[in-house]
């Protein structure tokens, strides 16, 4: 009797210590999450206020001021690579630096000859929003 | 001087002659496939159940109006079309192995149809 009670102890002990490492385990992950989505929501916005200040139509190129934004850019997004605790969101942070690479690209090569058009800031950001709510499972 | 405004005639006249040539071309056989094609396919994927296929023929039309109205040129359309086939290569390449083929003639095959046929008929009618 005596060892049948030991051992419901023992179980008892190990479930519950399952339990706690289970729950502290999801309240890290939470925690690291939002932080993680936080992040993302910081490049996003990094972006959209690249897009406006570069994508305007008319406006005359300043090479350093883009090459600035550009530097500050990809510092950004490399140092969201190195810090992000998830592994398996390295590779959509990576995306996300893809796209930006990809707009910055394409601003200079229509800021620097003046070949901004009206309607490009609008749709850029468009794209962008909507990798970035991707990214976040939106 | 009256030469140069012979030469001048004969330059418009040379435009408008191309540009009939162009709308010549929407009735030709081919092209006229092609638009059928596109048009077939857009309702299809703006009736679809997914809404990623909807959404992605829903911008594809509004950026054809843009470049119609000369909001955007073409090389923004093209970086548009690209960027919608990185984020839709992910969706085809999601979907279970018999919706595949569907997908990709909702998504990717209609961006292809549009940068490579439907565009340069629009920019020549413009």
């Amino acid at each position: 009797m005596n060892a049948n009670i030991a051992k419901s102890f023992a179980l008892r002990n190990l479930f519950l210590s399952v339990a706690a490492i289970l729950v502290t385990s999801c309240g890290t992950a939470t925690f690291s999450k939002t932080g993680s989505d936080a992040q993302i929501e910081s490049l996003r916005n990094f972006e959209l206020a690249f897009i406006d200040e570069f994508a305007v139509p008319g406006k005359r190129f300043n090479a350093a001021a883009f090459d600035a934004k550009v530097n500050q850019g990809n510092a950004k997004f490399q140092q969201a690579i190195a810090d992000e605790k998830f592994t398996a969101r390295r590779p959509v942070l990576v995306d996300l630096k893809g796209q930006f690479d990809a707009d910055a690209a394409h601003l200079r090569s229509k800021a620097s000859r003046g070949k901004v058009t009206p309607g490009l800031a609008t749709e850029m950001k468009k794209d962008v929003n909507k990798i970035y709510d991707h990214a976040l499972g939106r | 001087m009256p030469s140069a405004g012979k030469h001048k005639r004969k330059k418009s006249s040379r435009k408008k002659s191309a540009l009939d040539s162009v709308l010549d071309q929407v009735t030709d056989e081919s092209v006229a496939a092609s638009m059928k094609e596109f048009e077939d396919l857009l309702a299809q994927a703006k009736g679809d159940t997914s809404e990623l296929i909807r959404q992605n023929a829903q911008e594809l039309e509004e950026r054809l109006v843009l470049l119609k109205k000369r909001k955007i040129d073409k090389e923004d359309f093209d970086f548009f079309v690209e960027n919608q086939k990185r984020d839709l290569r992910v969706f085809v390449d999601s979907q279970p192995a018999q919706s595949q083929e569907r997908a990709e003639k909702l998504t990717l095959h209609i961006l292809e149809i549009a940068a490579t046929k439907v565009v340069p008929v629009l920019i020549m009618m413009i």
